[in-house]
């Protein structure tokens, strides 16, 4: 009981402090291996955005925009990660990310281990960004964790 | 406006944002699917003002479990907004007098009143927003631009500097729009754009609707305690 209270009271009195200040933000990044014990040799960013969105496709995620709201959430569970770590966090990108590798990869060309990491950027005080990994997963097994 | 129908009126626009939001989860897992398929069912019967305190009461539960279910806020302040005109609105339907109901429904007003005031102001302490840098980073680095054309913007400071101090002083100013009605509207029909904007370019689609939904416990609380 106290654990939902201390989810819902955020809700009931919350701070409003959107954007106070814009913090290094975190990348998803996925890499398949074929063996547990493998190095990932590519990175890939989970759900890269597009290049150009069309206005009318604006006006239609006003409606329906599941995927980037669910790409927020997993922002926010790469935050939860790194503040304060839990399996919790750690599970929901698996399983989203295998998800979404089961939905856009052709079949049979999945590999059965799947690693993630978190890269975070940020601006140093030159103004350039610079880029550092914060977390990486150890392999997961892909069977079965997007049915999970 | 009536406190009745403030409250008929919100419960429409929250049914609608709950309707769009859950209809979202459906495409998502199963175990998502078991708490957004109920809860697309009750905001239907909220809609059309069937059961509502009982429906209320039920979306109330749907929403702990929502926030078990992902051990916190699924989508950050909209979800939390979600919550908060929930439990005002089900707080309103079922606390016994007519004096404690307006209480609870002011809460919801007081609080839309103070997400403004509160983000400009810690927006406007902070030299990094004041120089205009700030939202350049959120357009250069930050996870929200829907897309890769919309971070040039990152390399347009003026444009940036003037957007970032319209959006501070509109934000911290937006309390003195409390003394006259069309100064409110005017107000509520501008922040309605920014939610907009920023659902535009950063994908906040559902900001949009559920911010909508705190606005005529707004309008009301004007016409009860200030005009």
């Amino acid at each position: 009981m106290l654990p939902l209270l201390n989810l819902l009271l955020p809700a009931l009195i919350p701070s409003w402090r959107f954007f106070k200040s814009v913090d290094p933000s975190p990348r998803v990044e996925w890499a398949m291996l074929a063996a547990a014990t493998g190095v990932a040799a590519q990175w890939h960013e989970f759900r890269a955005r597009p290049q150009y969105l069309t206005p009318w496709a604006m006006a239609c995620r006003m409606l329906w925009n599941p995927r980037w709201n669910e790409t927020l959430f997993v922002v926010s569970c790469a935050e939860r990660l790194t503040l304060t770590p839990s399996s919790h966090s750690q599970q929901e990108i698996l399983r989203r990310i295998s998800a979404e590798l089961e939905r856009t990869l052709p079949p049979g060309a999945c590999l059965p281990y799947l690693q993630f990491r978190l890269v975070f950027t940020d601006r140093n005080e030159d103004g350039r960004l610079v880029k550092a990994v914060t977390y990486q997963s150890d392999p997961f097994l892909i069977a079965g964790m997007a049915s999970a | 406006m009536s406190l009745e129908l403030a409250l008929r009126t919100t419960e429409i626009l929250l049914a609608f944002a709950f309707l769009q939001q859950s209809a979202e989860h459906l495409a998502g897992f199963r175990n998502e699917q078991v708490i957004y398929g109920p809860r697309l069912l009750l905001s239907g019967l909220l809609l059309f003002g069937i059961a509502t305190p009982w429906v209320l009461l039920g979306l109330l539960g749907l929403g702990l479990l929502i926030l078990q279910r992902f051990q916190g806020p699924y989508n950050g302040g909209s979800d939390k907004m979600s919550l908060l005109v929930l439990c005002c609105l089900t707080a309103a339907r079922w606390l016994p007098s007519e004096q404690w109901q307006e209480y609870a429904f002011a809460y919801l007003a007081g609080q839309l009143v103070i997400c403004y005031f509160i983000s400009g102001q810690v927006k406007i302490v902070n030299p990094e927003w004041r120089s205009g840098r700030a939202l350049q980073d959120v357009f250069r680095f930050s996870a929200y631009p829907v897309s890769e054309d919309l971070r040039g913007l990152a390399d347009r400071p003026r444009l940036l500097w003037a957007m970032g101090w319209a959006v501070m002083l509109f934000e911290v100013l937006f309390p003195l729009a409390l003394f006259s009605r069309e100064a409110l509207v005017l107000a509520l029909f501008t922040a309605a754009l920014f939610h907009l904007a920023n659902a535009c370019l950063f994908g906040l689609n559902r900001f949009f609707w559920i911010w909508l939904a705190a606005y005529p416990s707004l309008l009301w609380l004007q016409e009860r305690v200030v005009l």
